[in-house]
């Protein structure tokens, strides 16, 4: 744990430092800008409950990778379940007129359908065809980017808008501020819990976890790999669609143009980077929202494009992966060393 | 007969980027690397052909800086994953969002644009035009006067199945992929194999990033590349790698893409015409699922 945790805060200091870099090539003052973007996403109640806020998505598809990357399942459909789960939930809160207290869990429960419907596709496909997740996913993705782009430019379209959106959903669907904190925070932590309780208490998430690790070991312990298969994907699924639903209740109220693409890949980017740990997904996808949520302040204050804020994100993966990696090699080759020497030592011992 | 050859030149266009990549990626297939970086790859590409066919008023500039830009993000790869042992898949998906970012990034920093930057300054690949061939009606439609980097890559195509099926150098490149540690031993560094199939990868890549954002349009938009890296590997698995076989399974791509242009004159809604070539992917894949099946081998 404190191995990790070291590396990832000497990978974190390198990738700013590299930041700051790009930033002194283009001309910028790099500390003002570093200050400006944490300024603005960490420092203060009503920064902090923004950059939580906006961090409900990053956690979620994040914790959606971490789990199915985890489990061996190579579940690269989080934007594409993301988008079907928003969808779902926002023509819930268009067509349903309930009071409060039911119209949000029924919101909740139809995203989280939405992710559940999106993802079995591909589970069905490959479970009965035996085709491989990693490209169907993929592919079901951009089929979803479109088919969403298509619901909200024509059944669906707030004809008193000037590009593609729905009508806001009603007011009951709506998830409230509690003391400047969305409820969405919350129900983020709540489903982390129930995952992490799923993943590392349960029998079910036992075989998952070893059927990731060493799937033939699973299977001649008598797991069920394809039940174990079907059951990551349609949960990965189930969390991709809630992070959907959450945005359109807590932020915008409607499905926008270009929902999906604002998170397509930073679900699985935030996995990665955490090594598909719970625990580190959660504290990841909340730094990766201060940076995404500070870089739109710094913009203002600043002049450096809030653009960079994704060369920040890329480089922040690559050194720490690389560096966790690298870090590994060489304890590694360090061992090995200290064994030769010990080996070389103990026959001169023997002579002596 | 309009819609007919409208249907091909449609094909031709659409298969192109995709086929160019999928050669540089069998390459790297070959040589046993797990490279996803193709997307990001031709995306840097078509960010770097705009910049230097704009910046030096010359369309040939724009193809080098496409190569140049598309070969920088190899050697990233090259740098974490060959020299550090980063994961492959890692760093692949990690370079894509860098391609993306960085594209942005660069829009925005050096044409004080968002989304989509055009202007007729930006020269384009020119057509070809072949003389007596143009003058055969129908056939001469097709065979002449398509974009230069479709020549081009008809060349790269005999030159990839040349270069990998009978020379040492593609025996070497498969032995990397097939068992390395034997290539090793044998005095051939595997690594080496992999450092050259990837460098390959961006330059074929670049070439496919040029022609998408010099070909038929003269154009960068944000994300343009739109998922045919991920196309071109699935073409990749789909056929094993072989040059022929991605040849022809990227005109089948280029056809579907053609079709939803087509469809689209039908008051079909475009986002359905958009979705016509992940589908046909999907499908294709299915082909492929039952065919390994029925293999006795697998």
């Amino acid at each position: 744990m404190s191995k990790k945790f070291i590396s990832g805060i000497i990978g974190i200091i390198i990738a700013l430092l590299i930041g700051a870099l790009v930033m002194i090539l283009q001309g910028y003052n790099p500390i003002e800008t570093y200050q400006a973007l944490f300024q603005v996403s960490l420092f203060g109640l009503s920064p902090l409950a923004t950059t939580l806020k906006n961090s409900v998505p990053l956690v979620l598809t994040g914790l959606s990778a971490s789990v199915a990357f985890a489990s061996g399942v190579i579940n690269l459909g989080q934007p594409g379940q993301l988008v079907m789960g928003a969808l779902l939930a926002t023509l819930g809160g268009l067509y349903l007129h309930l009071p409060s207290i039911l119209m949000v869990p029924i919101l909740i429960l139809l995203a989280i359908a939405g992710g559940i419907l999106w993802a079995s596709v591909a589970a069905i496909l490959k479970h009965v065809f035996n085709m491989s997740e990693f490209i169907s996913t993929l592919m079901l993705n951009m089929i979803a980017d479109y088919f969403t782009a298509w619901a909200i430019a024509y059944p669906f379209m707030d004809h008193t808008a000037f590009s593609p959106m729905t009508p806001q959903i009603d007011k009951a669907g709506w998830l409230p501020d509690i003391g400047g904190f969305n409820l969405s925070i919350l129900i983020t932590l709540l489903a982390m819990a129930f995952i992490w309780i799923v993943f590392n208490r349960w029998t079910a998430g036992y075989e998952w976890r070893i059927s990731g690790q060493n799937s033939l070991f699973a299977r001649l312990g008598g797991c069920n790999i394809e039940k174990n298969f079907m059951a990551v994907m349609l949960v990965t699924g189930a969390l991709a669609g809630l992070a959907g639903g959450l945005v359109v209740m807590a932020g915008p109220h409607r499905f926008l143009k270009g929902l999906g693409a604002n998170y397509a890949w930073d679900g699985i980017m935030i996995a990665i980077v955490a090594n598909n740990g719970l625990l580190g997904t959660l504290l990841y996808g909340i730094f990766f929202s201060a940076i995404q949520t500070g870089a739109l302040g710094m913009e203002l204050i600043t002049n450096v494009p809030s653009e960079i804020s994704q060369v920040l994100q890329a480089v922040l993966v690559l050194v720490i992966v690389a560096g966790r990696e690298f870090l590994s090699t060489v304890m590694d080759r360090l061992e090995a060393r200290r064994k030769v020497l010990a080996a070389r030592r103990k026959p001169k011992e023997r002579e002596a | 007969m309009n819609i007919l050859t409208g249907l091909i030149t449609g094909m031709i266009s659409g298969a192109t980027p995709i086929l160019l990549a999928a050669l540089g990626g069998t390459f790297t297939f070959y040589a046993g690397v797990f490279n996803i970086a193709m997307e990001g790859m031709m995306l840097t590409g078509a960010f770097f052909a705009v910049l230097g066919s704009y910046f030096f008023q010359s369309w040939v500039i724009g193809i080098l800086f496409a190569i140049l830009g598309s070969v920088l993000l190899a050697l990233i790869f090259i740098f974490f994953a060959v020299s550090l042992h980063t994961d492959e898949f890692v760093t692949g998906i990690a370079l894509n969002l860098f391609a993306l970012g960085a594209t942005t990034y660069l829009l925005r920093q050096i044409f004080k644009v968002k989304g989509v930057f055009s202007s007729p300054g930006i020269l384009a690949i020119p057509n070809l035009r072949i003389p007596f061939i143009d003058k055969i009606p129908f056939i001469g439609v097709i065979l002449s006067g398509q974009n230069l980097m479709v020549y081009i890559t008809v060349l790269i195509i005999l030159l990839s199945a040349y270069l990998i099926f009978h020379t040492r150098f593609g025996l070497r490149l498969r032995a990397a992929g097939y068992n390395a540690v034997s290539l090793d031993s044998s005095g051939v560094s595997s690594a080496y194999m992999r450092v050259l199939s990837l460098l390959i990868c961006g330059i074929f890549c670049g070439l496919a990033g040029a022609f998408l954002s010099l070909g038929y349009v003269r154009l960068f938009g944000e994300n343009m590349s739109a998922g045919r890296g991920w196309i071109s590997l699935a073409a990749i698995i789909l056929v094993n790698g072989n040059p022929w076989g991605i040849a022809l399974i990227s005109l089948v791509f280029g056809f579907f893409d053609g079709l939803g242009l087509l469809l689209q004159g039908y008051n079909v809604p475009p986002q359905f015409t958009s979705m016509v070539p992940y589908l046909a992917t999907l499908i294709a894949l299915y082909f492929y699922s039952i065919r390994t099946r029925k293999s006795p081998l697998k």
